[in-house]
C-alpha cells in the first residue's frame, strides 16, 4: 500500500515543463488575438465583456482545483499513497488563486455591467465562500506543525468541504432567487455566440496550460520539500 | 446511559463553576441586540427586520467564540486524556459534547428570545416561526462546530483559522434559518451534518489520542 | 498470576519508528522503569499501554488476555500523565468534583488532602499554586479509584524531597497490594526498582 515516491517520476515532469510553458505562451498569444481583435464587442456590454475570456475560464479551473485536491484527498484517505496528498497540497494555492482573479475579474466585470464592484450575485458569493475553503486548507497545513497529523486533518477537512460545495451552492441559489430581481441573474448567464465561444475556449485552455505548469512545478517543489524533511529526520535519528 | 449522562453533568459543571455560564450567553446576546437601535435608528419597522437577522448573527458569533470550550480547553489541561481513558466509546463522549454545549450556548439564547422580541413590538406569532428554526439550526451549528473543534485541537490556537474553517459551513445553515418556511430543509442538513460530525469528531479525538 | 506482559511493541509515529520491539514482562507487585532520553518515546509507551493510542503491532496482554479485546481494560489502569487535567480557574475542591464525575466514585476531599497536609489548598484556584503543588493534586487521582495498573509519566518532576518519599512510599504500598506501577522518569529513583525498559 505505501508506495515510496520516485524521483523518476518527477524528472519526467521536469522535461515536460518547458513544453507547457511554449503551449501556455503560444495559447495566450493566439487566444488574447482572438479575445481582444478577432471577436465582435457584445451588442449590449460593449468592449467591457471582453473581460470574460479571463472571468469564466478562471472561475471553471477554480472549481476544478477544488475537485481535484477533495477527490486525490478521498484516494489519499483511501491509499495513504504520499502522491496524492503532494497533489492535493500542491494544487490548493493555485486554486486559491484561480478564485482570487475569478473574483477579482468578476467584480471589476460588474462595474460597467451593473454599476457597482459587487453583486451579492449567487455565482460570486459562491465562488467567494470556495475561496474561504482553499484559504482554510492553505492554512491548516501551516498551522499543525506535525506534517503527519496535519496531512491527516487537512485530507478529512477537504473531504467536509467538497460535501459542503453543492450545499453552498444550492443555499445560495436559493437565497438569491429569494433576495434578487430576476434581471441580474439573467445578466450572469447570457448565451454565449459562437464567435466568442471560439477564443473563451482557447483562453481556457491556455490558462488550464498555465494552470498544469504551474502545477507541475508546485508538485516538484512539495516533492524535494518533503525528501528534505526525511532526509533531516534521517541524520537526527 | 449513565456515562453520557455522567459527561454532559461534568461539562455543566463546568459552565457553572466557570463564568462560561448561561447568563453569560444569555447577557452576550442582550448586548448585542441593545446595540442595534444605536447603529440603525429607532424605526421600529426597519428594528423588527434588521433583529430577525441578528439572532442568526449572535448564534454565529456565540458558536465561533465558544468552539474552543468544546475540546479544546480539555486537551489543553489533559482532561481529555482522562476522559479518553476512562471512557470506551467516543460516539458518547461527542454527543455528551453536542448536548452539553446547545443547553449552554445555544438553549439561553432560545429560551430569552420570545421577551427580547417584546422590545421589538414582535408578537409571539412573529417569532414562533424563527425560534423554530433556531432550535433545529442551532442543533446543526452545534453538530459542526463540534467536528471543527475536534479536527483543529493540534492546530495553534488561533481563532482566526478555526473562524475560517467554521464560518463557510455555517453559511447553508444561516440562510436556511432567516427563511421561516424552509424548516424541513434545516431538518435535512442537521441531520447529514450530525453523521458527518459523528464520524469526523472520533476522528479527529483519535488522531489526538495518539 | 496477574501479569502484564509486552510482546514484540512496535508503534510508528508518521514515518519514524519509535518503538521498536519493546518486550517486558511486568509480574504482580512489581515496579518497572521505563528510560531513555528525551523524545525517545517514554510517553508514547505509557500511551500504547493505556490503550490511548489503538495503531501498535505486536501484544500487550493483562492477566492471559489482549488488552485490545478486554473491553473492561480501561477500569484496570489508571495513568497519571505530565498534564494535570486541572481547571486552571477554578478552586482545588471544584476540580475534585470534576474528577469524581469521570471516576464514577466519591471521596471525601478533606480527609484525603489532610492525609497528605494538602488541606490548606482546598479553597485556592488552580491558578495561585505553585508547579510542585499542582504535581501533587494531580497524583491524588491515583486515590480516587483503586485500580490494579499505575502508570506514572515523570510523576517527580517538580517535587520536593518530603513529597518524593511519601510518592515512594504510596508505590511501595501499592505494590505490597499486588499492584503493578511503570513510571517513567530521567532521574533515578530512591529505591531499587524490579526491572528496566530502556527504549
Amino acid at each position: 500500500m505505501y508506495l515510496k515516491l520516485k524521483k523518476s517520476y518527477f524528472d519526467v515532469l521536469d522535461r515536460f515543463t518547458p513544453f507547457l510553458i511554449i503551449m501556455t505562451i503560444v495559447s495566450f498569444i493566439i487566444g488574447s488575438y482572438f479575445a481582444l481583435y478577432g471577436s465582435p464587442p457584445d451588442y449590449i456590454q460593449g468592449d467591457s465583456m471582453r473581460i470574460m475570456y479571463v472571468h469564466v475560464p478562471s472561475a471553471w479551473w477554480a472549481l476544478m482545483s477544488y475537485s481535484v485536491l477533495a477527490v486525490s484527498c478521498t484516494i489519499w484517505f483511501i491509499t495513504r499513497n504520499p502522491f496524492f496528498n503532494l497533489i492535493a497540497k500542491s494544487i490548493a494555492p493555485i486554486g486559491a488563486v484561480f478564485t482570487l482573479i475569478a473574483l477579482v475579474t468578476g467584480s471589476i466585470w460588474g462595474k460597467p455591467t451593473w454599476g457597482v464592484w459587487w453583486v451579492w450575485d449567487a455565482r460570486l458569493t459562491s465562488m467567494l465562500l470556495l475561496f474561504f475553503l482553499y484559504l482554510a486548507y492553505i492554512f491548516l497545513w501551516q498551522a499543525i506543525s506535525n506534517k503527519d497529523l496535519a496531512s491527516k486533518i487537512s485530507a478529512a477537512l477537504a473531504m467536509i468541504g467538497f460535501i459542503n460545495v453543492p450545499i453552498i451552492k444550492f443555499s445560495v441559489d436559493w437565497w438569491n432567487t429569494l433576495h434578487q430581481p430576476a434581471s441580474i441573474s439573467k445578466l450572469s448567464s447570457p448565451s454565449i455566440d459562437e464567435s466568442m465561444l471560439i477564443p473563451l475556449f482557447i483562453m481556457a485552455f491556455a490558462s488550464l496550460c498555465f494552470l498544469i505548469t504551474m502545477f507541475s512545478v508546485r508538485l516538484r517543489i512539495e516533492f524535494i520539500e518533503s525528501r528534505i524533511s526525511r532526509l533531516r529526520q534521517k541524520i537526527y535519528d | 446511559m449513565k456515562p453520557l449522562y455522567d459527561l454532559i453533568n461534568r461539562d455543566l459543571k463546568i459552565a457553572f463553576f466557570t463564568s462560561s455560564n448561561f447568563l453569560f450567553t444569555a447577557s452576550f446576546f442582550i448586548l448585542i441586540v441593545v446595540l442595534i437601535p444605536f447603529i440603525f435608528g429607532s424605526d421600529s419597522e426597519q428594528l423588527r427586520i434588521i433583529f430577525k437577522g441578528i439572532i442568526w448573527i449572535s448564534i454565529s458569533l456565540s458558536i465561533l467564540l465558544t468552539l474552543e470550550r468544546i475540546f479544546y480547553s480539555d486537551y489543553e489541561d489533559g482532561s481529555l486524556d482522562l476522559i479518553l481513558q476512562r471512557y470506551e466509546s467516543l460516539e458518547i463522549i461527542i454527543c455528551a459534547k453536542y448536548i452539553a454545549h446547545w443547553v449552554i450556548n445555544c438553549l439561553p439564547l432560545i429560551v430569552i428570545l420570545p421577551f427580547l422580541s417584546l422590545l421589538f413590538q414582535l408578537t409571539f406569532s412573529d417569532i414562533f416561526p424563527i425560534l423554530i428554526n433556531l432550535v433545529i439550526g442551532s442543533m446543526g451549528m452545534v453538530f459542526v462546530a463540534t467536528f471543527v473543534s475536534a479536527l483543529t485541537l493540534g492546530a495553534k490556537r488561533t481563532i482566526f483559522l478555526k473562524g475560517i474553517i467554521l464560518i463557510p459551513l455555517l453559511v447553508p445553515f444561516i440562510i436556511f434559518g432567516v427563511d421561516p418556511h424552509s424548516w424541513p430543509i434545516l431538518i435535512a442538513l442537521s441531520m447529514m451534518s450530525f453523521v458527518i460530525s459523528i464520524y469526523a469528531s472520533a476522528y479527529g479525538l483519535r488522531l489526538y489520542g495518539e | 498470576m496477574k501479569k502484564l506482559s509486552i510482546n514484540e511493541l512496535k508503534c510508528f509515529r508518521g514515518e519514524n519508528l519509535v518503538l521498536n520491539r519493546i518486550s517486558a514482562e511486568i509480574k504482580e507487585g512489581e515496579t518497572f522503569v521505563i528510560k531513555g532520553s528525551n523524545g525517545s518515546g517514554k510517553t508514547t509507551l505509557l500511551r500504547v499501554l493505556s490503550s490511548l493510542i489503538k495503531n501498535y503491532s505486536g501484544t500487550i496482554m493483562y492477566e492471559d488476555r489482549d488488552i485490545k479485546e478486554d473491553y473492561k481494560f480501561y477500569q484496570k489502569f489508571n495513568f497519571i500523565g505530565q498534564k494535570n487535567a486541572l481547571k486552571e480557574n477554578l478552586s482545588v475542591s471544584k476540580n475534585f468534583k470534576l474528577w469524581e464525575i469521570i471516576y464514577g466514585k466519591k471521596t471525601d476531599v478533606n480527609l484525603l488532602l489532610q492525609k497528605y497536609n494538602l488541606n490548606t489548598l482546598i479553597d485556592k484556584d488552580i491558578s495561585s499554586l505553585s508547579d510542585g503543588q499542582k504535581k501533587c493534586i494531580s497524583l491524588l487521582k491515583l486515590k480516587l479509584c483503586s485500580v490494579p495498573i499505575w502508570y506514572l509519566d515523570e510523576p517527580f518532576v517538580f517535587l520536593d524531597s518530603e513529597n518524593r518519599s511519601i510518592l515512594t512510599d504510596e508505590i511501595k504500598s501499592h505494590n505490597h497490594r499486588g499492584g503493578i506501577a511503570l513510571i517513567t522518569t530521567n532521574t533515578e529513583l530512591d529505591y531499587k526498582s524490579d526491572g528496566e525498559i530502556t527504549l
